[in-house]
């Protein structure tokens, strides 16, 4: 062979590798710059998914696209490994080829993330759908609303309303954040739910009749009630007996991790006057120092373990779920963990709780010992831990000190007052079983559910203006200038009405109450403390008014 | 400038002309034509990896507490630590693919036969040093892929029969990855093995001086001209220009494509795709063809043959009549070699 020959040969190959390296290195480079999330990874269409994406990113591009920056693309999880139905589900449909259901529910999440869909459905957030036979719900379908369609009683221009849905408020507010019953539009014209279906433990349908009744279009879709769906309440009642729905925080289609950490996505339904835990979050220091320091809580990162990824500021995320550099790093799905109150009721309780995760409400010190599974100090504890990231033994536990001593003034002072002056109205008659007939169950429904909640949840997480103005001033104001006022207003009605022993007993109740000394400044007046007062205002500003 | 010459004249045992002499080898005339003047390249990057190399180290710190803070420290934090790393990164791919270039033109010339059988086997070693510096370097970053890296290469070693354990056993300084590894791999990677190939370096110009430049001539070269030219200052101009042009394309792609920070070392997880330096994959990609033992010696034979094969070629060329096999052989070879690693780029798994 020829020298110039070779020289081509030469020339050839070594442009051919030259070539082949320029590519293997652009490859590796833009491999490199998603690993370290310089840019958004490289996403393969999976092939069981590929017929859904190429005909929903003209119909639905924005699912698409989320779904796209999502890590189940990164991965290859794609529109079938979570849609997917088997034939005998209640709300499956075979839709082009394949059978899928519209709802993906913590069951089907589980298939994949079993450890997290146990946390969860032992958690306190999984059973938020026992609003729908609380008081909340009580007020919201009936005093709201109604728990019937009636008639509009005037017409809208534009619009042909032939009846009103007396359930809208229910749907579209407390089931929003609680969940819903999802149903089914039923052939009788009523709805087909989980009750009906009585699914087993697989959640598959163990009732044919109430699966024969779900209506279906024409391609054989089973049709949704529209009170029920679209719902991702964090307690919804599914078909398949789970309850949540793991996208009312991974906001669907992307899932996104970052979005779950910040403290906005709590926000969607922890805010308000009654449980304003995002406000009360962002007055606190902790607050504060997150808005400050957002830029560096390392959001994007693939774990994110206090301590080790990021110490800037902790958001809801960071003290009642994520994994810590004390617990190596383990994750929660369950938020009641690390929570030693629950001040959710009228009166806060002790968060020890048995084997089913309910609060331990007996007496007996023995007997409550032996109902304990996992008790407040255990949970106290593991938020310790977290505290003790940044903050001092001594700081935590002092800290937990005032917290503790706000919570117990609450229910001491106003909450189990006031709980006997409602349970003594009630007990005489003098209130009818109906809530919210009465002003005073207003007055006694905003002093615990706003305000009370306020002050107790402004102590849990540091927020002064929280804790104080919008909380016990507020629960003071109700209590002396209403709820008082009115339970003596009722009395003096009713003995005027000849009920004496009855306005008597709740006369003494209020009596006994307001003679104890926390209260006794309220009748017997306090000059001492007005005039020290007084005078201190005087040597401080020169003047005493 | 003779004052000074006359000053070192008087000092030390050289003379001018002896310096002349020594730094003024006549280059054969092929050597204008910039392919056949590779061999200077992975020098140049060779010195350009000390010089960076030694920068890194001031601030590098190997164990596995430390190593990736420290990176991340140069990376992001230490004055024009992100572009020294980029440089070191980046000097360390082009250094490979000069060797491989170089040993190419090598190949596809014959120039390895005899006399320069030995001197071909020294380039081998100075092909394994290089690989094994880029290995070890690879691994000194501690991100999840440097771990799990040194991890499979360890158990791949751990695979060749009756030694393997030693060897495993040597890189890890252990039965597994332990808080002794990366310190051996930092001191292979910045003093035995660069030490290592400062000596073959030597040796591999030493013979090039003893034996001259393999000459070349081209068919439109004029038989009346001067068979060579001389190195001082003819080819020394062409290896300044090339060396500047490999420092304007190594600032250039260090500053577009800066070396990043993978997610750190986790010995509790292993990530779904683990893959090597790109200088491996054509290895890699072989031993996901086959299965174990039968991989590692069959790569091992690869290797072996590739070592000897001055001397193979020597006996098929005396005993057959296939004079050019070693081409087609070699075509084959780099066609093979290009494919897998390009195989294991685009592959996801």
């Amino acid at each position: 062979m020829k020298l110039e020959t070779k020289r081509y040969v030469i020339a050839g190959l070594g442009a051919l590798f030259l070539l082949s390296l320029v590519l293997v290195q652009w490859m590796e480079t833009a491999h490199k710059a998603e690993q370290a999330g310089l840019r958004p990874p490289s996403i393969a269409v999976p092939a069981s998914s590929k017929a859904c994406v190429d005909c929903h990113s003209q119909a639905q591009p924005g699912i698409i696209a989320h779904w796209e920056g999502s890590t189940h693309a990164e991965k290859g999880v794609g529109c079938v490994e979570c849609h997917q139905a088997g034939a005998t589900d209640a709300d499956a449909f075979l839709h082009y080829g394949a059978q899928i259901a519209t709802v993906v529910t913590p069951r089907d999440c589980s298939r994949c993330h079993l450890t997290e869909g146990q946390q969860f459905a032992a958690s306190h957030h999984a059973k938020a759908g026992n609003i729908l036979a609380s008081l909340d719900n009580f007020l919201a379908e009936t005093v709201e609303g109604a728990r019937l369609d009636f008639n509009p009683h005037s017409p809208t221009p534009g619009r042909a309303v032939e009846s009103v849905n007396g359930l809208a408020s229910a749907f579209s507010g407390c089931q929003q954040c609680h969940g819903s019953k999802v149903a089914f539009q039923a052939t009788d014209g009523g709805t087909v739910t989980v009750d009906d279906l009585e699914p087993d433990e697989n959640g598959k349908p163990t009732n044919p009749d109430a699966v024969a009744r779900i209506v279906k279009d024409d391609n054989g879709r089973p049709l949704m009630s529209p009170g029920s769906w679209p719902n991702t309440g964090i307690g919804r009642l599914n078909l398949d007996g789970s309850r949540g729905s793991c996208s009312a925080c991974h906001s669907r289609h992307d899932f996104s991790p970052r979005r779950a950490r910040q403290p906005e996505n709590c926000g969607k339904c922890h805010l308000g006057p009654d449980h304003p835990q995002k406000e009360i979050y962002e007055e606190s220091k902790h607050g504060v120092a997150y808005r400050d320091l957002k830029d560096d809580m390392n959001l994007d990162g693939d774990e994110w373990v206090l301590g080790k990824d990021y110490a800037a500021a902790p958001t809801c995320a960071t003290c009642h779920m994520s994994g810590h550099l004390r617990n190596d790093g383990k994750v929660t799905h369950d938020p009641g963990e690390r929570i030693s109150w629950t001040n959710r009721p009228p009166v806060s309780l002790v968060m020890d709780t048995d084997v089913n995760h309910a609060i331990v409400t007996e007496t007996d010190p023995e007997q409550r010992r032996r109902l304990i599974h996992d008790s407040a100090d255990d949970k106290r504890g593991r938020m310790k831990d977290v505290c003790s990231h940044c903050h001092t033994p001594d700081y935590v536990n002092a800290f937990y000190r005032q917290y503790d001593d706000l919570v117990i003034l609450y229910n001491e002072k106003f909450a189990k007052p006031g709980l006997a002056i409602m349970a003594s109205l009630a007990d005489q008659g003098l209130r009818t079983p109906t809530q919210f007939d009465e002003e005073i169950e207003w007055t006694w429904f905003y002093l615990w559910h706003h305000e009370g909640r306020r002050a107790r949840h402004g102590a849990s997480m540091m927020a002064p203006d929280y804790t104080h103005w919008h909380g016990m001033f507020e629960v003071a104001e109700r209590f002396y200038v209403e709820l008082i006022p009115q339970a003596l207003e009722i009395a003096e009605h009713a003995a005027a009405d000849g009920q004496r022993s009855q306005a008597a007993a709740v006369r003494r109740t209020v009596s006994e109450i307001l003679a104890r000394p926390e209260h006794s400044w309220f009748e017997l007046g306090a000059e001492e403390e007005t005039e020290r007062v007084r005078r201190e205002m005087e040597r401080r500003y020169g003047q005493g008014d | 400038m003779n004052r000074v010459a006359h000053w070192l004249g008087d000092r030390l045992p050289i003379s001018s002309d002896d310096f002349r002499e020594l730094t003024n080898e006549p280059v054969p005339n092929h050597m204008k034509r910039w392919w056949f003047a590779l061999g200077g390249t992975p020098a140049y990057l060779f010195v350009v990896q000390i010089v960076t190399g030694i920068l890194l180290a001031f601030y590098y710190s190997a164990s596995p507490e430390t190593a990736y803070e420290s990176v991340r420290y140069i990376t992001e934090e230490a004055a024009f630590g992100w572009y020294i790393r980029s440089v070191h990164k980046w000097a360390a791919t082009l250094m490979i693919a000069a060797v491989i270039l170089h040993q190419m033109r090598v190949y596809f010339t014959g120039a390895y036969r005899k006399p320069r059988e030995i001197n071909w086997m020294v380039g081998m070693f100075l092909l394994i040093c290089t690989l094994s510096v880029g290995f070890t370097g690879y691994s000194l970053v501690y991100e999840q892929l440097s771990y799990w890296g040194a991890t499979v290469g360890a158990n791949i070693a751990d695979t060749v029969p009756l030694v393997g354990g030693l060897i495993k056993n040597m890189m890890l300084a252990g039965e597994s990855y332990n808080e002794r590894t990366l310190s051996r791999f930092f001191v292979l990677h910045a003093a035995v093995l660069p030490v290592a190939m400062v000596v073959l370096i030597a040796i591999h110009i030493a013979i090039i001086r003893m034996q001259g430049v393999t000459e070349f001539s081209f068919e439109d070269e004029d038989e009346n001209e001067p068979k060579t030219f001389n190195f001082f200052p003819d080819h020394l101009y062409t290896e300044l220009i090339m060396g500047l042009i490999v420092m304007i394309v190594l600032s250039a792609l260090a500053t577009i494509f800066p070396a990043a920070m993978g997610p750190a070392a986790n010995p509790l997880e292993t990530p779904e795709v683990i893959k090597p330096e790109w200088f491996f994959f054509v290895a890699f990609r072989w031993l996901k063809l086959f299965t174990g033992t039968a991989a590692v010696l069959s790569m091992g034979f690869i290797v072996a043959v590739m070592f000897t094969w001055p001397f193979i070629d020597g006996w098929f060329r005396k005993r057959t009549r296939f004079q050019e096999a070693s081409v087609w052989i070699g075509i084959g070879g780099v066609i093979a070699i290009i494919a897998l690693t390009v195989w294991e780029a685009v592959a996801r798994h």
